[in-house]
């Protein structure tokens, strides 16, 4: 079916186009008399009709010929844009999208009717038709000029002969939250500005091309790790290496930042299924929208498209009710659908959320006994939250009766399968008569995740580090007193509270021989997958890698707990593990923690979750914090690896120079004698951060703990105070890591270095 | 005697020849039509996996992927071998995967006249991994088809020899 570049070119633009055309549909029935709205919706069918005559494609014309008729009344203020135009309007972009479906299959334009459409589109027009004459005459008292938002209301009012039509249109069930609205309608306007500007600049490339570049950006990423691993002893190379890693970095994020596309993109669609829907269910509701901006990769764009429209399907269908069900339940009978995308680290969450009926979890407990899917004495040992995630069971899903009962249900475990396909995870909360938020969580790339490098039966595993949380290191001496026995489960008590414990080596081979943990270093990796929190004890630790994820084969895909394999920078393969699969296979519950944020929640709205996480610092005998999202690692290590570059304290950390703050003056605790080898070999700590784009160390006496911080503010005042929070009831500095002067003259530090024989 | 020959040559018109890629695990020696081999990559470590089924011989990298592989000597039974070993990498239905052998030999041309069914007195396991031998001069050459040792053939046809 060979299509020729023309007629390509067209299809693409014409989609485009009505893409656009329906993004603004939605806003217009929220401001109908918006102008430029009206003018974009105008321009978007103006060039479909434009080409088409050009290309010959006759049906297509016809349509939209008829279209812009009724969009040039629109335009030109005789008509205003009500409910039936409107719908009109969408059944044209219908209309417009599928003969372009079929010109993009069959190459020509199908030999569908259109007439009745059009006939539809002609009728819309005709009371401004038929009142032209008035229109005359009442211009003739007083021009109202058409562009003016105030003027053309009593002359659309008198235009409007249909009494079905809302004299004063108001539409408003899907009006964004008001300030969104605000935004909204100045973004595109700018966008658009934009798009003009930057039309030249812009140029089409297709994915497959991208995919490639990827891969090849993943490949190398690996053999720059390789060059890394293998130079760093090297001096001579240090230089060289350094600006490999710099280009491999930058090329990467480019690569992935020509894959990123805003999830406006498939937001775009869900106001007219909302629309759709809750008329044809006769529901009210008020769509809201967060967080549009939030990119993410095009090819998991694409992939969450459906299990989406799926989750606000569900919302509508099951989880908000009919307005007078919600009235007598003392509820706004208009109900609330909110669509949130934000970026958290390493992952995109999506949630959906409805004020609606949420779910009722003793009827998915009898269900899932009834059909089968666990047995009696396991769910009677669930909990609430475990329990509501049975609706993603397959068999949970095909009766209509667990709908009507519960309230959801179908196919969701289509969309955890689809979701998990890309690496995401799916979870629900639900509270029964306050609502229902299913929550999407999609890594940020497919290609390329940060990981820990852990050791276990002679062999290097990778740990995503978007589920640890903080590493434990038990000396071998200690290793009988901290591990401790509740008859077969072994616990660790982390700050005062029992953390269940895995071994992998116990875990990856069962039944087998295993060293005794008590005769060697252990390691515990926190983690923290979907609320099932526990400690992974493992008996060695590399570094922290940026690992390409590769896939496995179905085979080693089964036994579930490997989301796949990568090659680390000295050519060893690893295993990923997945941390919830092992949660799962050891029987790890979800812990209730999550009940309680949710507790904290409501009383202190969205701010508690908004409470940063400190790490609790000693600086010189004060306590200081530092953001913990800006923490890489924390290094121990003899004070004579720290060297001054004049009265610059710094740290050859990986082959890269790190500036290390010293505020508190514990490098020069040891002053008087540093000289002498003992003095030398004194530990210090310096905590890596992240500051914008570089990296800065900062010289602490002790690491004391990781604390949630609270806002202060400044008394009489809602000003909130910058560089101090309070942890633990005690007013804490907040150390300010954009002071940390940039390091003068990097580029030839590193030669001065190499001489310097480090 | 040598009228029936004729006879059977008369019946399969055309004798074709096959080139097999020779290779020996233990005593055995085998052969995998060169047609279904992207490539020979000698003296390999594989990296084990924990918890795979046992014909797993681990994962290799090849060209930017990350490869499973089949252990012949584990499919016959026989005890693993220490060192590195040689992996033909196999083209099937179900993808491509590494075939873990003990030293890979020469190519060998044989006649599709010279090729015998699985005899009746081979064990079942076997039987399902052999697609017959070719008799060369002076020993036999089992033929190995690839689809059937492609890693997810193999773990269905486990399961369901467990379940009978």
């Amino acid at each position: 079916m060979a299509m020729d570049e023309l007629t390509r070119e067209f299809l693409i633009e014409s989609q485009e186009g009505l893409d656009r055309m329906e993004r603004c549909m939605t806003d217009l029935e929220a401001r109908p008399k918006d102008g430029s709205l009206i003018g974009e919706i105008f321009r978007s069918v103006h060039t479909i009709k434009g080409t088409t005559g050009f290309l010959g494609f006759k049906r297509l014309e016809k349509l939209a010929h008829a279209g812009e008729n009724l969009l040039g009344l629109l335009r030109e203020g005789k008509l205003v844009a009500d409910r039936p135009i409107i719908t009109g309007l969408l059944q044209l972009l219908d209309g417009l999208r599928s003969i372009l479906k079929t010109i993009e299959t069959e190459s020509s334009e199908g030999d569908g009717e259109d007439a009745e459409l059009i006939c539809r589109l002609d009728v819309l027009q005709a009371p401004a038709k038929a009142l032209a004459m008035q229109a005359a005459q009442v211009k003739a008292g007083r021009s109202p000029a058409p562009q003016e938002q105030a003027s053309p209301q009593p002359a659309a009012a008198l235009a409007q002969p249909r009494p079905t039509a809302a004299q004063t249109p108001q539409p408003v069930e899907l009006a964004p939250a008001a300030a969104e609205a605000e935004s909204d309608a100045a973004k595109p306007r700018s966008a658009q500005a934009q798009a003009g500007a930057a039309a030249d600049s812009t140029l089409r490339v297709d994915v497959t091309l991208l995919n490639r570049m990827m891969n090849l950006v993943g490949e190398l990423v690996l053999t720059r790790n390789q060059v890394l691993q293998a130079t760093s002893a090297d001096p001579n190379m240090t230089v060289l290496s350094r600006r490999l890693d710099m280009v491999t970095a930058d090329l990467r994020e480019s690569v992935m930042k020509a894959r990123m596309q805003p999830v406006s993109n498939i937001f775009s669609k869900i106001p007219r299924i909302v629309r759709d829907l809750s008329q044809g269910l006769g529901r009210r509701v008020r769509l809201q929208v967060e967080g549009q901006e939030t990119e993410l990769d095009k090819s998991l764009l694409e992939a969450i498209k459906d299990p989406l429209t799926h989750a606000v399907r569900n919302s509508l269908d099951h989880g908000i009710e009919l307005p007078e069900a919600r009235q007598v339940a003392g509820k706004n009978p208009e109900g609330t659908l909110k669509l949130r995308a934000s970026q958290e680290g390493s992952h995109v969450v999506i949630e959906v959320s409805d004020d609606g009926a949420g779910i009722a979890v003793e009827k998915i407990r009898a269900k899932a006994l009834e059909r089968g899917l666990i047995s009696s004495e396991r769910a009677s040992g669930l909990g609430e939250r475990e329990l509501l995630q049975l609706i993603f069971l397959p068999g949970f899903s095909t009766a209509a009766s667990v709908t009507n009962v519960s309230g959801r249900g179908v196919g969701m475990d289509v969309v955890r399968t689809n979701v998990e396909k890309i690496g995401g995870k799916v979870e629900i909360d639900s509270w029964p008569g306050k609502g229902t938020t299913l929550r999407m969580r999609i890594p940020l790339t497919l290609a390329i995740i940060p990981a820990l490098i852990v050791h276990s039966l002679n062999q290097s595993f990778a740990l995503p580090q978007g589920a640890l949380f903080e590493l434990v290191h038990i000396p071998e001496d200690q290793a009988t007193a901290a591990i401790e026995w509740m008859e077969d489960a072994p616990l660790y008590r982390l700050r005062g509270k029992l953390l269940p414990l895995v071994f992998l080596d116990r875990l990856l081979k069962p039944g087998g021989e295993h060293a005794d943990f008590a005769a060697r270093d252990n390691f515990i990796a926190v983690l923290d997958a979907d609320g099932r929190r526990f400690g992974l004890v493992v008996d060695g630790l590399a570094d922290p890698e940026e690992i390409v994820v590769k896939p496995l084969s179905a085979v080693l895909k089964d036994i579930g707990l490997y989301s796949g394999a990568t090659v680390l920078g000295n050519a060893d393969l690893a295993l990923i593990l997945d941390p919830g699969a092992i949660a799962l296979k050891a029987g790890i519950s979800m812990s209730r923690e999550e009940d309680g944020a949710r507790a904290s929640e409501e009383e202190g709205e969205a701010d508690a979750a908004k409470n940063m996480e400190y790490l609790l610092v000693e600086v010189g005998g004060r306590q200081a914090a530092v953001p913990l999202k800006d923490v890489l690692r924390i290094e121990q290590l003899p004070l004579s690896r720290i060297e001054y570059i004049g009265y610059r304290a710094v740290l050859n950390f990986e082959g890269q120079l790190l500036p290390v703050e010293d505020t508190g003056g514990v490098l020069g605790e040891g002053a008087d004698y540093s000289a002498t080898a003992e003095g030398s070999q004194r530990q210090i700590v310096v905590v890596v951060c992240r500051e914008g784009q570089r990296h800065v160390g900062i010289a602490v006496s002790h690491v004391l703990d990781v604390v949630a911080g609270a806002d202060l503010f400044e008394a009489g005042t809602r000003q909130r105070t910058g560089g101090v929070t309070l942890l633990k009831n005690r007013v804490t500095g907040v150390v300010d890591m954009s002071a940390v002067a940039p390091l003068p003259a990097v580029e030839e530090a590193p030669a001065e270095w190499a001489e310097a024989g480090v | 005697m040598s009228a029936s020959t004729a006879v059977k040559r008369k019946e399969k018109i055309a004798d074709t020849l096959v080139e097999m890629c020779s290779v020996r695990v233990g005593q055995t020696l085998f052969g995998v039509p060169i047609t279904h081999i992207l490539e020979i990559v000698g003296s390999a470590r594989p990296q084990p996996v924990p918890l795979a089924p046992r014909f797993v011989g681990g994962l290799v990298h090849y060209r930017g992927d990350v490869l499973t592989t089949v252990s012949l000597r584990q499919l016959l039974g026989l005890a693993p071998k220490d060192g590195p070993q040689d992996i033909l990498v196999l083209e099937s239905a179900g993808g491509c995967f590494g075939l873990l052998v003990d030293s890979v030999g020469e190519v060998l041309t044989v006649s599709s006249a010279d090729h015998e069914p699985n005899p009746s007195i081979l064990d079942d396991r076997r039987k399902a991994l052999f697609a017959g031998a070719y008799k060369l001069k002076d020993s036999l050459l089992v033929m190995l088809d690839p689809e059937r040792l492609e890693p997810m053939q193999l773990s269905q046809a486990d399961r369901s020899a467990a379940r009978s």
